[in-house]
């Protein structure tokens, strides 16, 4: 027991990121906030993100008009995508952004099933990365406001109908605030349950590591408990990475739908 | 704090990324499969419609085939019910005529039996009176005078003719 600390902190540094490429200053054992350098993170990422482009690739041009094979599953994915997300949230304008709302789904979720793979890392595990893309899609709703309903007129937008005059120097700043606080909502909560499944996939691997170095009665119920935990875990971890997926892709269409309709109300 | 500040580097890969990603799926992968989901929509639509239709067409040919089907069967039995009659009427038609040629022939064979009859009758009265007479003549051994003779073959023959009569 005495060892599950230091396991434990072992793990937790095990899952920052290092560099692959490039030589970064380090401070204090991390990475430098601005080395040039490429992270394990990013070299899963970019593997994550060339498998979705070939899969896609692929499946395109298989296509046939009786579904079958991998042409069918690259239909079928967009076809969920697209009547599931696009058409649910947006209806029928959301059509013209599919591809972005794909692209947003399958990035995500390509990321985070590669790190489901032992020894891999989930592109979507540094906040790097998801506070990058939350940040495009804030920028790229919010930029469709803009097109949509004029600048003054998407300002405006923002309060909601029928505020008393008296409460717009209330409301309007909260309005603004909670929007800029989008991009780090969708960024926080895509990294750290990515971070969280792992730590706790972690764990439980420490335990059953440490029940087999000192078998005992008490031990062996421990460890295969934990070895059950474990596998329960990361069942549910394959369910998270697609429901992560799911809500951010579905938040990326709702705030682009409020956008669209930011003139209307 | 430290903690929650991104790593520059890593912001731009995962930019660039998907930057390039999404052009990928926009311009090259999506097409095709956007363009397939809406042509095999389309083509089940096309082919609900045109089942419906079928099944319209087919139905009213089976109509049409019922109709003609009953039509048929109407002016068969009337032919047969018509047929039947002309039998008919032939059939009494034939009888009619058999028992007339029937009548007539057993009417001339009547007439004919009568007139072969009634001339057997006069050839046997002839023959008869002179056979009599041979046999008489020579039974009595004398021969009678021609008055007498004239008066027994009237006397004989008076009594043949009365017979043949009954």
């Amino acid at each position: 027991m005495e060892n599950l600390g230091p396991a434990v902190t072992k793990l937790l540094e095990e899952l920052n990121p290092f560099a692959v490429l490039g030589t970064g200053a380090t401070q204090g054992g991390e990475l430098a906030k601005n080395a040039v350098v490429l992270t394990n993170y990013s070299f899963f990422l970019i593997v994550a993100v060339a498998l979705t482009a070939i899969f896609f690739l692929i499946a395109s041009r298989k296509m046939s008009l009786v579904p079958k094979g991998i042409g069918n599953i690259g239909e079928w994915s967009v076809e969920f995508v697209r009547n599931n997300i696009v058409l649910d949230v947006m209806g029928s304008e959301g059509v013209k952004y599919l591809p972005f709302i794909v692209t947003v789904f399958f990035a995500v979720l390509f990321n985070n099933v590669l790190g489901l793979i032992p020894g891999l890392k989930p592109g979507t595990g540094t906040l790097g990365t998801t506070f990058a893309w939350g940040i495009m899609v804030f920028v790229v709703y919010n930029w469709i406001g803009f097109r949509k309903s004029g600048f003054l007129g998407y300002l405006k937008s923002f309060l909601p109908s029928g505020t008393p005059w008296w409460l717009i120097p209330l409301i309007y700043p909260l309005e603004i605030i909670s929007h800029f606080l989008r991009p780090f909502t969708l960024g926080v909560r895509l990294y750290a349950n990515m971070y969280a499944g792992h730590i706790v996939l972690g764990v439980f691997g420490i335990f059953v590591v440490m029940a087999a170095s000192a078998l005992g009665p008490v031990t062996a119920v421990v460890g295969g408990l934990s070895l059950v935990m474990q596998i329960v875990m990361y069942a549910f971890e394959v369910f998270v990475a697609f429901i992560q997926a799911y809500v951010f892709a579905i938040l990326t269409a709702v705030y682009m739908n409020g956008a669209i309709h930011a003139g209307s109300h | 704090m430290d903690k929650i500040i991104p790593l520059t580097s890593e912001l731009l890969v995962s930019l660039v990324s998907f930057a390039v990603l999404f052009v990928v799926m926009w311009k090259f992968a999506l097409p095709p499969i956007t363009k397939m989901l809406d042509e095999r929509a389309d083509k089940i639509k096309d082919s609900l419609e045109k089942a419906e239709e079928t099944r319209v067409e087919a139905e009213r040919l089976l109509n049409e085939y019922k109709e003609q089907l009953a039509e048929a069967r109407l002016e068969s039995s009337r032919v047969i019910e018509q047929g039947r009659k002309v039998a008919e009427t032939m059939k009494d038609e034939i009888v009619a005529k058999a028992n007339e040629e029937r009548e007539s022939i057993l009417a001339r064979a009547r007439e004919e039996i009568q007139g072969e009859k009634r001339v057997a009758l006069a050839e046997l009265q002839a023959s008869v009176a002179d056979l009599s007479v041979a046999v008489a003549g020579r039974i009595i051994g004398t021969t009678l005078s021609a008055a007498d003779h004239a008066a027994l073959i009237e006397k004989y023959v008076a009594e043949v003719g009365s017979l043949n009569e009954n």
